[in-house]
């Protein structure tokens, strides 16, 4: 039982999905409708279904391709993904000016 | 009412025995009143217990209404999230781990405590804001997200 891997997948799925759209839409449902246990059930699946498809299709590409490549691209994945988090979305301030 | 029939003979036994005329007087003014109180009819008691569809249905399991929101729900997180920056990093992950199904159980659970984090976070927002102006606000960021997505996929 690998805990390091269990609990690095847990944080970082965890931040990225904390202030995420889905999140937003997620609080937004469950403020509004009469039912808010109906709301996390639906999410919940939701996230859960999506989770288990990036996991097959993970395993996947792991299979296909060999892991060194794999580990590179992974890392570049999140590169790319952590500086347009960080960066400042200076294209968007040029067109609302 | 009758109230001439009402007024007290103060005899010496009656001074003795108070309340004997007094109840005769309520009973009386009982009687010829009962408009007065409210008819608790079994129909309101109907009304107010299912106008709350969680409460009467909870021994049934969830209701059709709740199953239209479960799966409008479903449907609207599950494309917001298909290619989202959670799902690729789940996938890359998953990718370069050797353990897939560890990676699904972080995941999953991470992903279950946010949702839960999000609705209460909206049942709490529920009772401190008035319903019409967050039925505005959760439209508004409803449209706000879905001009995004629409966003994301034209550019």
């Amino acid at each position: 039982m690998d805990w390091q891997l269990l609990g690095i997948s847990f944080i970082t799925v965890f931040l990225s999905e904390l202030g995420d759209k889905s999140q937003l839409a997620t609080i937004a449902l469950g403020s509004s409708c009469n039912s808010p246990r109906a709301v996390f059930f639906g999410t919940a699946s939701a996230l859960l279904l999506a989770s288990l498809i990036g996991v097959l299709i993970g395993q996947g590409t792991a299979e296909v391709l060999p892991p060194s490549l794999v580990k590179a691209i992974a890392a570049i994945g999140f590169a790319v993904m952590g500086l347009r988090l960080l960066w400042p979305k200076s294209d968007e301030l040029e067109a609302s000016e | 009412m009758k109230l001439d029939s009402v007024v007290p003979n103060l005899s010496a036994s009656e001074l003795a025995s108070p309340n004997s005329d007094l109840s005769k007087q309520l009973e009386l003014k009982l009687t010829d009143t009962p408009e007065i109180f409210p008819k608790f009819t079994p129909e309101l008691v109907e009304f107010s217990v299912s106008s709350n569809p969680d409460l009467s249905e909870k021994n049934k399991g969830l209701s059709q209404k709740q199953w239209a929101i479960f799966a409008s729900t479903f449907v609207t997180i599950f494309f917001a999230e298909i290619g989202d920056k959670t799902q690729i990093a789940i996938l890359l992950m998953t990718a370069e781990s050797h353990n897939p199904w560890i990676v699904f159980a972080g995941a999953g659970s991470a992903l279950i405590a946010t949702s839960l984090l999000g609705v209460l976070l909206g049942r709490w927002l529920s009772s401190r804001i008035d319903p019409r102006t967050l039925e505005r606000a959760a439209g508004g960021i409803l449209l706000a997200i879905s001009a995004l997505l629409l966003w994301e996929v034209l550019s």
